[in-house]
Formats: structure tokens, sequence, C-alpha cells
């Protein structure tokens, strides 16, 4: 019977062809620009790390003093932490796993000329980063504690740098330069393809991550100053680096694993008494101590990782795919009418109400199909477009195959419910009005 | 006040062409009823099409009140319809949104009558079809003999000279059918001339005048004489 | 007009159609409205002046790995060296370039730490007496630095103690009164204001500093260095082309990184403003052809399906302007009505993007220009199906089905 109801369906098409491709259009064109629009959103929106967005956490401390707060954050808390805190706390006895983390960069060079010197990003943390973030190794593996404690300069490198550098063999053991110094190699890491840099949005939320990885301890020794923002609010003296890191200044990431609530309110409970310790030299003067656990889908709507404009969009397009359905819903409702001569001669054959009902929505679903798939290549264009427009729109403005299918799914499903009313209309009228008069 | 010469009605398709009308003369009087009458096919709404206007000619003369009607524009064409011609269709052709009231003033509005002009003939014209009190009703709500006599209010209330009635009977039961044809034969005591097209020689007999139309000829008048009164006779008291 | 009524009453008794017309004519005005309020306010936006001749400036940022070295003498051998190449025009080191996104800013007070007075933020930048010349900005009142102003430091062991500024700051700072002369301070450190730009734009041309510049005559050299270079429009692309490998031959313990124009970073920047426009744009014309040809279509069929009546009317005296004026008055109302709701939705719609987004508040002449021209686009719509249906032969009327 289905089949029978396609073929109906398609003949129906056939009858009224300009019609039928202006509805497929209509649908087409609303689908088209509201998938662009959601998949940019869907890439801008997505766990980055399903498997323990839950467990992640990223930590801020108010440590500003009296009534100050942080201008722009919605809390008023600083979105980075001091040097002395981030070491303190990744020092602290829990949680097991926690990592301070810094944006650097260096001049990496083999310290021969074959290879001309350039600049990579890096990032300074430690050895836990790897396992808290479900980071796999191609060669080696990350330093040892020892190495970290003991600020010895080795790096991790990427599967990129590896290539790049070694032509893809098993670089761990040797040597690299950056900047000025040489650092021993003890892991390749596998290529780290990530949408949102969700564990350090400061710098813009869509970067890639960062090449190369280092031990944080080496900070100190080498004073390596960060790559990314640095935000004081207190007025003393941060010219020279040892300065900067006995300061307020804000410019580490802290992230902490915690597992189930109660090892978030230990936590909280310790940092709470880490801050009240701190009071007593001085620091964190003010009456209200204040910190915030956020996991990755909380901090990513709390930095606004989704862009004011995308939302816009999605709204919008989301109304404009709303014109579509109401412009089909009358072109429906005037071709099913214009049918119900013939719908009365099927009901006098002996065809139920249910069955002519049935038979429309195979045929609104046949609509919204074409128009799903047509759909599909407009809003390629469209991303394309947006592809266009910026470079780092390439990995975002994409459809995944969640998006794949939702595009003839909401389409279908549109189609359906704008075309119920017309389909209701027909299958409710008396067979004999029609076979009587013309 | 009708006269047509030599006219030809010719439908050109890619393959053949047929001649619908064919040399065909008619002279009609003022005050006349005429029945056309013939076969399927033969030219009988070829004809009521060209004698009100509703489709150009391919050849001859045709004059309605002495106006060169094959000289007109489309414009004056419509005007000269809306003014003198009245229609009745089989299909009753009322407009199914307005209702009775709307649909008889549609040919008023037409006409440019203003609007308390129009409710009087409009009132006249439903009181004399009998229906009236109907006036609120959309025409699906009544039955095919009322609506018929709807379209023939709506045909008399732009007070035409000439009505054309196609079939007028056809979709109607016998009844309601002589109802109908009463109805036609008092507006034509009254003054207008009827052209009818018919199938049906028992309707056909009751005109006076009936035309046989045969392969898009004239094929034969018979003039009859019906309750002593003598069609001339009919024309001279008007 | 009379003729009103009963085309009113024949809507009201097939009112879905009519209803669904009305829908689409609503929220497209809604959206319409709102979505060319946004686009004016970016372009606004994107076409505002920067104050720079952008596309005779480019940019580089210079990263150093040389051990021991003195950056400050590395910048001034740097700075000859570009100020050579034929076609510059001139060239200066700076902490951070306009219109790139990348630089800092503080607070500016006008009495010393730790008293609290009036203070204006900034973004600041520090260069040498070189870089009015260099950023073609406009000076309005002062003197240019002089070599004698530029002080030369090591982890700011030494300070300025005069800065140009642009007029926006200035008179932020010092309302009401010439602040040419005035001091302010950076801290407790004074700094007198030698000269007023007319117009300078920060590194975060949409932020709230957008045009409260300081410059400061400070070398300050460290490993990573930024160079903004003026030449003459047409010379420029050939010699950024040379850059890199002048530099490296100058000395080789370094790398080149983000050579690029200024139009190209203030580009850069605004990308997602720019595609937000096109978004937007697209959306208007899509959404605006998709109600025309919804129009198109159900006029289309509303014809076809009063062929007869059409042809009725036809036969019982309407001309063909008649026919034409019929469906004009018939789309006019239900589009009428479909702007007024549409009209209200458009302001409701406007106040929620408000109240959630920092969008500017909705300038009404919008919404009226908006249902102007949605009015105009549905009768054209509807006349070339119009002018199908006065084409409909009235011999219709009498052809049995």
């Amino acid at each position: 019977m289905f089949l029978h109801y396609l073929d109906l369906s398609w003949r129906s098409f056939k009858r009224t062809p300009v019609v039928s491709v202006l509805m497929v259009f209509a649908v087409a064109v609303g689908i088209g620009i509201t998938m662009t629009s959601l998949s940019v959103y869907h890439m801008m929106s997505m766990d980055p790390i399903p498997e323990k967005s839950d467990k992640l956490f990223h930590l801020q401390l108010q440590t500003m003093e009296g009534e100050q707060t942080r201008r722009g954050s919605p809390d008023g808390l600083p979105y980075q932490m001091t040097y002395q805190d981030a070491v303190a706390l990744s020092n602290a006895p829990i949680p097991a796993r926690k990592v301070p983390s810094m944006k650097a960069g260096f001049s990496v060079h083999m310290n021969t000329p074959e290879v001309k010197p350039f600049i990579e990003t890096a990032r300074m943390t430690n050895r836990d980063f790897f396992d808290m973030f479900n980071l796999s190794f191609v060669h080696g593996g990350p330093w040892t504690l020892e190495q970290q404690d003991n600020a010895t300069p080795v790096v991790v490198i990427n599967e990129e740098i590896n290539n790049r550098l070694f032509g893809g063999a098993n670089s761990v053991g040797n040597m690299i330069y950056l900047d000025n110094r040489s650092y021993l190699v003890v892991g390749v890491m596998k290529q780290w393809k990530l949408n949102i840099k969700f564990y350090d949005v400061n710098n813009g939320a869509f970067h890639d991550a960062e090449q190369l990885f280092l031990p944080f301890s080496l900070i100190a020794p080498f004073e390596i100053d960060t790559w990314g923002n640095t935000n004081g609010w207190k007025s003393e003296e941060t010219n020279t680096f040892q300065q900067k890191m006995r300061s307020e200044d804000l410019w580490i990431q802290f992230w902490a694993e915690l597992n189930n609530e109660q090892e978030e309110r230990e936590y909280g409970e310790f940092l709470m008494s880490y801050m009240q310790e701190q009071q007593k030299s001085g620091r964190f003067d003010r009456d209200q101590l204040e910190y915030a656990l956020r996991d990755v889908l909380e901090t990513m709507d709390y930095r606004g990782v989704v862009s004011e404009d995308n939302r816009i969009l999605v709204g919008l397009s989301f109304m404009f795919l709303a014109v579509c359905l109401a412009n089909i819903l009358g072109l429906l409702l005037a071709k099913f009418l214009r049918r119900a001569p013939e719908v009365g001669v099927r009901r006098a054959l002996g065809a139920s109400k249910t069955q002519v009902f049935y038979q429309h929505l195979v045929e609104v679903s046949l609509l919204g199909l074409m128009g799903g798939i047509v759909g599909i290549g407009i809003s390629q264009l469209g991303l394309w477009g947006v592809r266009l427009t910026q470079d780092y729109y390439t990995e975002l403005a994409t459809m995944d195959i969640t998006m794949l299918i939702a595009a003839p799914a909401i389409a279908i499903t549109s189609c359906v419910i704008a075309g119920l009313y017309p389909a209701w209309l027909v299958c409710g009228t008396t067979p004999a009005t029609y076979l009587k008069t013309q | 006040m009708l006269s047509m010469q030599n006219i030809s009605k010719m439908y050109q398709t890619e393959m053949v062409q047929t001649h619908a009308l064919k040399d065909f003369n008619l002279e009609v009087d003022e005050g006349e009823f005429i029945a056309v009458t013939g076969p399927s096919g033969s030219g009988k709404t070829t004809f009521l099409n060209i004698a009100g206007m509703l489709e150009p000619f391919t050849g001859g003369t045709y004059s309605l009140d002495g106006v060169d009607v094959g000289s007109l524009s489309d414009n004056a064409r419509a005007d000269l319809r809306n003014q003198k011609i009245g229609f009745i269709f089989q299909g009753f052709n009322l407009i199914p949104d307005l209702n009775l009231y709307e649909n008889v003033e549609v040919p008023l509005r037409y006409r440019g009558i203003k609007s308390a002009e129009r409710k009087r003939r409009i009132e006249s014209c439903l009181e004399q079809v009998g229906l009236a009190s109907r006036a609120k009703h959309l025409p699906q709500q009544l039955s095919g003999g009322q609506q018929q006599r709807v379209a023939i209010a709506r045909a008399l209330a732009g007070e035409p000279r000439f009505l054309l009635a196609d079939e007028p009977t056809g979709n109607l039961d016998s009844l309601m059918a002589r109802q109908v044809m009463e109805l036609l034969e008092q507006i034509n005591r009254d003054g207008a001339t009827i052209i009818m097209v018919t199938h049906d020689p028992e309707l056909a007999r009751r005109a006076p005048r009936n035309v046989q139309i045969v392969d898009g000829q004239m094929a034969d008048i018979t003039l009859y004489q019906r309750n002593g009164v003598e069609p001339m006779q009919k024309i001279a008291g008007a | 007009m009379s003729e009103l009524k009963p085309i009113f009453n024949a809507l009201l008794r097939s009112k879905a159609g009519a209803l669904m017309l009305l829908f689409q004519i609503a929220i497209t005005t809604a959206i319409v409205s709102n979505a060319a309020f946004i686009i004016y306010d970016r372009m606004t936006y994107l076409n505002k002046e920067t104050g720079y001749p952008e596309e005779e400036l480019f940019y580089f940022r210079v990263t150093s790995f040389e051990e021991n070295a003195d950056y400050n003498q590395q910048i001034e051998l740097d700075e000859a060296l570009l100020r050579n190449i034929p076609g510059v025009i001139n060239a200066a080191n700076f902490t951070a370039v306009p219109l790139t996104g990348s630089g800092s800013s503080s607070s500016f007070s006008v009495v010393p730490e730790p008293e609290e007075g009036r203070s204006a933020n900034a973004a600041y930048s520090m260069s040498d007496h070189n870089a009015i010349e260099t950023l073609g900005v406009k000076l309005i009142a002062g003197r240019d630095f002089t070599e004698e102003d530029v002080v030369f430091a090591q982890n700011y062991d030494k300070l300025p103690t005069v800065a140009i500024v642009s007029k926006a700051w200035a008179e932020e700072l010092f309302p009401d009164e010439d602040a040419l002369g005035k001091v302010f301070y950076v801290r407790n450190a004074p700094a007198k204001i030698i000269g007023i730009v007319e117009q300078m734009t920060a590194p975060w041309p949409s932020s709230n500093v957008a045009e409260k510049v300081v410059i400061f005559p400070l070398i300050n050299g460290t490993a990573r260095q930024k160079f903004i270079v003026r030449a003459h429009a047409g010379e420029r692309a050939a010699i950024m082309r040379q850059i890199e490998d002048l530099m490296l031959q100058e000395n080789n313990q370094r790398v080149i990184t983000s050579l690029q124009g200024l139009d190209e970073a203030k580009a850069e920047y605004n990308a997602s403003d720019t595609l937000m426009l096109r978004m937007l744009v697209v959306l208007i014309v899509v959404l605006v052809s998709v109600t025309a040809l919804g129009i198109f279509g159900l006029t289309l069929f509303n014809i076809s399906k009063r062929t007869k009546q059409i042809g009725t009317r036809r036969a019982i005296g309407a001309r063909k302007s008649d026919i034409i004026r019929y469906f004009l008055l018939e789309n006019t109302m239900v589009c009428l009505a479909g702007l007024v709701l549409g009209c209200i939705g458009a302001i409701l719609v406007a106040h929620q993007l408000m109240a959630h987004y920092s969008l500017p508040a909705l300038d009404y002449a919008y919404v009226v220009g908006t249902a102007l021209f949605v009015l105009l686009i549905s009768l054209l719509a509807v006349i070339v199906p119009a002018r199908r249906a006065a084409n409909i032969s009235p011999s219709i009327a009498t052809r049995s089905i």
C-alpha cells in the first residue's frame, strides 16, 4: 500500500510540476538556510570530550580585593589564575589529578641550517594533562614525574611536528631546539584534532590545539612568559618576570578532574580553606571568598563559545523555516482541495478516511524528503560560503553525520506538520458533495 | 437587433482545421424567444459564445443593436455584455464564495451602479425568482433549481435587453426545468429578447422560433405558434 | 471602496489559505526589518574610518631566539633597514598593532596612585619618534615626538614622560577642557599630552576603547617585536615579499611571522561581522523570494481554482482590469493584515534580541520601510498571475466540465 501511495504521490507531483517544484524549492531553501546556521551552531556547541566532559572542571578563584570584580565576566570572577595559586594548588593533596597550564610559544629549529626556524605555540603543563584530556601517544609517552619535578628540558611533540622535523620516524630520544635551548623529545602525541579549544578559550575558542607540550615547572627557571592573556588588577611592580610570578597577575588556566559530587564538595571545602589560609598573608582581602568550578560544557556556556551572532542566525533561520512551511501549507491546501472531487470518487469507491489521510501524508513526506535532500545541497553551498569568509570556520562550517541525518528528518517532520491540516481537510470531504455538482 | 452575416469560426490545431460555424446567418428581432437546437458538437455553444461576445469569430459580420461587434476592443465588448446581455449557464456558474445577494450584485458592480440602486434591483430580482428570503445563503446551500433561479436573477439584475441561455435546464429535473422555463417565458413577455440553446426538443417546442444548427450551419427554422400568439404581433406590441 | 466588502467576505470563507499567506507575510516582515537593521548596524561599523591609510600599511612580527641579544639596538638596526627599502615612507617598532585584535589596554588617571580621580581606559602602544608618520594619522594639536622624547629601557626601568593620544580619549579624560599639555598618570608615573591625533583605532575596533589610543615614546626591547611599515600603496605588495629575506639576512637568529597588510588584518578581525552580514543578506534575499514565490504560487492556484468563476465574471461584463484589480485587492487586503501583524512581530523580535543580545534598539523606520517593500513585492508577485487570470476567455463560462 505504501508503494502505491508513493506512486500516487509521484503522479500528483508530476501533474502540477510548477507548484510541486515550488514546494520542494521552498522546503529545500528553508532547510538549506536552517541547516547552514544550525551546523555551525552544532559544531560550536558540540561536547568536545563527551567521555568525561562532566568530570573535568575549570577552576576560578576570586583573587581581586575589596569590591573589585573582573569587568565583562558574567559572575565577576577572573577567568585565569595567578602563577602562585596555580603552583600551590597543583602541589595540593587533592584531587588526584589537576593541572595548571599556560599557552607559550617558541621558535622551533634543529640548530642546523637545513631546517628553517618556525614559530609554534606550546602548552606548559603537568604530565597529568595527557591523561585528563584523553590524549594518546604514537611514540613514547608523557615526561616522568621526576623530570617534571626537576624541571628537565623535555618536550612532547605532536605528529605534525614529528613529520616536519623527523619525517614521521620515532623521534623519542632526539633533541629539538626551542628558542635557544635544546629539549629532549620524550613522546610523540597523536594529532589532537578539536573543534573547540575548550581547555583555553582566552584567545579564541576555535584555534587549534598547541603543537608542543612542556613541563609547567620550566616556566620559572627559563622565564617562559605567556603567549596568551595577562590580566592585572592590582597596582604592583611587574616589570621583571620574577615580579610577575609573585604578583596577582592572572595568566594561568587550571583544570581539575573530579569524579563525583563528593569529590567536588571536598575540593570546594579545600579551596575555601586554602583561600582562608592565604588571607592570613594578606591575599584574598575581601568579605566574601569565592571560587567557581565549571565542567566543560558549563565553561563553554559561561565563556560564550557560541557567538551571539550565531544564536541570532539560528533563531532567524527557524523563523525562516516557519515561513517556508506556511508557504507550503498554503500551496498544499490549494493543491489538495482542488483534488477534492477526485478524493470524492476514491471515497465513493471505498477508500476510508484513514487511507485518504495516509495517502496525503505519504505525499507530503515525499515532498519533505526531496526538499531535505536538495536542502543538504543548499546548506553545503552555504557552508562553503561560510568557510570562504574565515579560516577558522573551516572545521566548524561542516556537516557531520548527525546534521546530515537531521536535514531530511527536519524536512519531513516539518512537511508532515504543514501537511496535517490540508490532509485532514481533504479526507474530511463528504464524497457526495463532489460527485453531484462540479 | 442581432444580425449575423456569414459568420464563421475556425479552430486551428496543429494538424487540422475545424469549422465550428460556417457562413452562419441569423437575424433576431427585438422581443423574440428563440430556441437553438442541434446535435452535440454541431456548433450550438460556439454560436452562443459568439452571440454573447465571449469568443471572437474568424469571419463575417455581427452587429448587436447596430454596433459592429467585430471592431470592438475587449473592454468595449465587456461593457456591451455588461449592459445589454444577461447570461444563464447550464452549470449556473454562481460564485461559490459569495452569497446570493453578492452574486446578483456582481454585474451591477461592474456597471458602476450606486449602492442604493443596486440594493433595489437585487431585491426586486431575487423577489422575482422567489428567493428574496435567502439572500444571505451561499450557493451550495441551495438546490439546483434554486441556484439556476439565482443565476437568472443575476442575469436580470442588469436589466438586459438580451438574454442568452445555455441549456438552462440541463442540470435540472423536469419539475424544476418547467419552473425555470416558465420564468424565462415570463421574462420574455416582460420585453427581453431570449436566445436559448437546448438539446431538448420538448423545451425547444415551447419557444416561438426554433433554429437548428447542423455542422456549423443553420439548417432549418421553424416558427411555432404558441398559445395563439403570433411572434410578429408580440414584436409589434413591444 | 465598496468593492472591498465582497472580496473580504470571499476571503473569510476560504480562510486557511489566506491565513497562511498572512502568517508568511507577517514573519517575513518581522525577520526582514530586524535583519535589515542588523545589516545596517554592521555596515556602519565595517565602513567606519580607522584614521589609518590601511592599504599603505603592513606589519609583521619578529621572534628572536638569539642569546644575550641587545634587543634595543636590534630594533634601531631593523628600523633603519626598513626605512631604506625604496618605496617605504617610514617604519617603526610598536608593541601593539592596530586592527589586529592583539594589544594591551589599561586605565589611566588624572591623579597619581593611590589617589582616586577621573580615569579613562585606552589601548596603548609603545613606539618611537617615527610612530605618527608611520601610522599616517593626522595630528590636530600639539607636536610630534622628537628623538629626544624617546626613552630606551630594559624591563621598563625607565619610563617616558610624554604621550600622543587620540582625540576621543583626550576628550574622555579631560572633558570640557583642552587636553593638550595636561598630565595623566600611568599608575604613579606622569605623562604629558604633547600631541592629539584626530582619529586612531585600537587593536580592537569593536571594543569600547575602539577610538581611545595612547602612544608612548618608549623602546623596551624583548624577544618578540612587531614592526609597522608604511609604503606607497602600489609598492606595498612587492615590499612585503622581500621583508622576510631582508630581516633574516640582517639576523637569522629569529623568525618572521604574521606578515600582513593592515586592511587584511582588519578584514580578518571583522570576519565574523562580515559573515553575519553576508548570511543576513542571503537570508533576506531568499526569504523575500520565497515569500514572493509563495504568493505567486498561491495566486496561480486560486486562479486555476476559480477559472470558471473568472470566465463567468468576464461573461457578465467584467473588464480585464476588473479581474486584475480583484486579485490585487484581495492580495493587498491579506498583505496589509499580515504587515500589521508583522510590524508588531518585528518590534517584539527586536525587544527579545535587545534583551538577550548586545544589539541597539530597532529603528522603526526599518519596520515601515520593510512593510512597504514587502507590500510592493507582494503586488509584483500577484500581477503576473492576475494578468494571466484576466486573459481567461469568458467562453469558459459556457463550457461544461
